[in-house]
């Protein structure tokens, strides 16, 4: 028990005194994860409504696929990855393994699926009447498409943050392809991974407690999102 | 007789091959109560849908004040403009009443003082100022309705569309939208209504068109008329 309290005491010390080590984890883990968050909506928000409303074929096979890889284990992932950028791979003279680059890319592809998904599933719950309400409001074609994207905004708003806490709380991509690397490539997870094993188990459980905060936070923005799409 | 503003000819439409539609001939009157009724599944729905060219799929002429309607974006959009339409259960879009009331102004890029004096003045004319702030979920049925009856009044409408307004209204309410519709049609607005209600026929019917199996069984003044 006192080494629990201990360790504690000294989480909460690192916390508090913003020690720079821990800051640049925090860091590294918040940068790759906007980044990797706002790239997956580059290209997973138009696919979403994509495959929500255009009809065509293979259609319902990729609907499949995209369901079967929201719960792709990150070591796959990492691996499947690995295997393209590592030297001998097909990407491998780009020098991206073991790089923020190449994290970036795993994560985006981790979270792409979370993203089309959920993006095909809140456009897919607007009403069909909104369209016809839309045109009988006098709605050009381009007001009705703005109107589709704002009615579907706190689900579009929710894809993005449940994909951000995804990302965040991944060890799988962020070991294989960033490699652990101190003060470059180190996040949150792998840290924590790390100096438990090492035994700086203080240090290990003050990222726990920030990783926990943000969880905590994203959660609470989730939910408003959330208790905001039924105003 | 009143004049036509609204007139249909030769409408056909298909769903999966199967004719759901046939009308040889339809006439709305300019400034009159004009009642749609018919069983369920006759096509009602489907034929407000392609007068008021919220549909523009169909095989037929559509005749707007005498003149023949492109069914062009363009054109069906121009004709769309001058009417307005209120479903039964219509989608209220996201935020407060206001923004909802406003939306087919913004859509028509009024500028924005006109629009809040616009949504003041119907707000106050329906008795609905202390909702504006409001959100839908926050409504009853009669008040939900009187917000989408503003937002279809706003543009000042030639035609109003209705689909089976009083549909879940209790009576009080019903007897309200009712002498609202009676005002309106003594201020020029041309009304389309589809009800199945027997006491809203008898007491505000000026026109009738009965259809059956997707065709007009009968069509004419509702005096003059045996139904």
């Amino acid at each position: 028990m006192d080494y629990i309290l201990s360790a504690l005491k000294d989480a909460i010390n690192l916390i508090l005194s913003l020690d720079p080590e821990v800051s640049n984890v925090v860091g590294t883990s918040l940068k790759l994860s906007l980044t990797s968050t706002f790239l997956a909506a580059l290209f997973g928000i138009p696919l979403g409504i994509i495959v929500s409303k255009i009809d065509f074929k293979g259609k319902y096979f990729l609907n499949t696929v995209l369901n079967t890889l929201l719960s792709l284990p990150t070591v796959v992932l990492g691996l499947f990855v690995y295997s393209i950028i590592s030297r001998r791979g097909v990407l491998g003279e780009w020098g991206l393994l073991f790089t923020i680059r190449g994290i970036i890319i795993g994560q985006v592809l981790l979270i792409i699926p979370i993203v089309v998904a959920l993006v095909r599933n809140a456009i897919h719950d607007i009403d069909e009447k909104m369209y016809k309400t839309a045109m009988s409001l006098g709605a050009t074609d381009s007001q009705k498409f703005r109107l589709l994207i704002s009615e579907a905004r706190y689900g579009i708003i929710g894809a993005l943050i449940t994909s951000f806490g995804r990302v965040i709380g991944e060890v799988g991509v962020s070991m294989m392809i960033g490699g652990n690397i101190k003060g470059f490539t180190r996040t949150i997870t792998t840290a924590i991974a790390m100096e438990t094993n090492k035994g700086r188990f203080g240090f290990a459980l003050a990222l726990g407690i920030i990783l926990l905060s943000i969880s905590f936070i994203i959660n609470f923005i989730l939910y408003f999102f959330q208790s905001g799409e039924s105003k | 007789m009143k004049n036509i503003i609204l007139e249909a000819n030769n409408i056909k439409k298909c769903y999966d091959k199967e004719h759901v539609l046939n009308i040889e001939n339809i006439k709305i009157y300019e400034a009159a109560f004009n009642f749609l009724i018919g069983p369920n599944g006759s096509g009602k729905t489907t034929l407000l849908n392609i007068l008021s060219m919220v549909d523009t799929d169909f095989k037929g002429d559509i005749i707007y004040r005498g003149q023949k309607v492109k069914k062009d974006k363009v054109d069906a959009l121009k004709l769309r403009r001058k009417f307005s339409l209120i479903w039964q259960n219509t989608y209220l879009f996201k935020g407060t009443i206001a923004k909802k009331i406003e939306l087919p102004l913004k859509l028509r890029q009024v500028k924005t003082k006109e629009i809040e004096k616009k949504v003041k003045n119907i707000a106050k004319e329906l008795e609905i100022s202390h909702l504006l702030k409001k959100s839908h979920n926050e409504l009853s049925g009669g008040e939900r309705q009187k917000a989408s009856i503003a937002r279809a009044l706003i543009t000042n409408p030639e035609i109003l569309f209705i689909d089976e307004p009083n549909n879940s209204l209790d009576y009080e309410s019903a007897k309200y939208f009712n002498n609202l519709f009676s005002k309106l049609i003594d201020e020029g607005i041309t009304i389309l209504l589809i009800t199945h209600d027997l006491y809203q026929i008898e007491h505000y019917a000026n026109y009738i068109t009965l259809l059956d199996q997707g065709k007009v069984i009968k069509t004419g003044l509702y005096e003059e008329m045996d139904i």
